[in-house]
């Protein structure tokens, strides 16, 4: 029996769901789309909780000593 | 050792959403290695005994990541190099709405990944914080 391919016409940035779980259409490292389970913006996460970015005042007192590494 | 410094500010809580955690950590299997490290590393910081070694996230870091106002950890704790600690907690300061500091989880996953398709960790916290990755 024929696999029947279903085609869609999908752009980064939207959700699809498959089989009850949600995912979100990301770029691949190639040029193309991939879908992966989403990952809530930290945005959305402080407008629900009613939280901010500390500010980059509070940010350097607490982190002045803390050293970087050459990774991100 | 207690992560307070002497004479230094007040200890900031370090927090670990449920949403985030479990997109972060549980999208590993449950018997994952990956997952295994990330519970007791989350464990030892919860009973602050640990001394934690925090490395500043970089604002304009490698492969475009953008990371103002994080700070990371190397999982499994107190171990340095990729192969010993080959997983990584991104986290940033957020200000509470009682004006209070927290160190709120924002990602978790491998430094260098083997797959080149994986996106590491620093890219996944890009995309929480930027709304897409880098």
């Amino acid at each position: 029996m024929a696999t029947v391919v279903k085609r869609l016409d999908l752009a980064i940035g939207e959700l699809v769901e498959v089989a009850g779980r949600r995912y979100e259409v990301v770029p691949d490292r190639e040029g193309g789309v991939t879908i992966e389970p989403p990952i809530t913006s930290a945005a959305e996460l402080h407008a629900r909780r009613g939280t901010k970015p500390a500010s980059p005042d509070d940010f350097e007192r607490l982190s002045a000593d803390i050293p970087f590494d050459d990774e991100g | 050792m207690p992560d307070i410094p002497v004479g230094g500010p007040p200890r900031v809580p370090i927090e670990f959403g449920s949403l985030e955690w479990e997109e972060e950590v549980e999208r590993y299997g449950p018997r994952s290695a990956a997952r295994a490290h990330a519970q007791t590393a989350r464990k030892t910081i919860e009973a602050r005994t640990a001394k934690l070694d925090w490395k500043r996230c970089k604002a304009d870091g490698p492969g475009g990541t953008k990371l103002p106002g994080c700070r990371k950890l190397y999982v499994p704790l107190s171990k340095e190099g990729a192969s010993q600690a080959p997983y990584g907690f991104v986290f940033q300061l957020i200000q509470k709405p009682d004006h209070s500091l927290a160190w709120n989880l924002i990602a978790f996953g491998e430094r260098h990944p083997a797959n080149a398709r994986t996106r590491n960790v620093y890219e996944r916290a890009h995309k929480r914080l930027q709304g897409r990755y880098p």
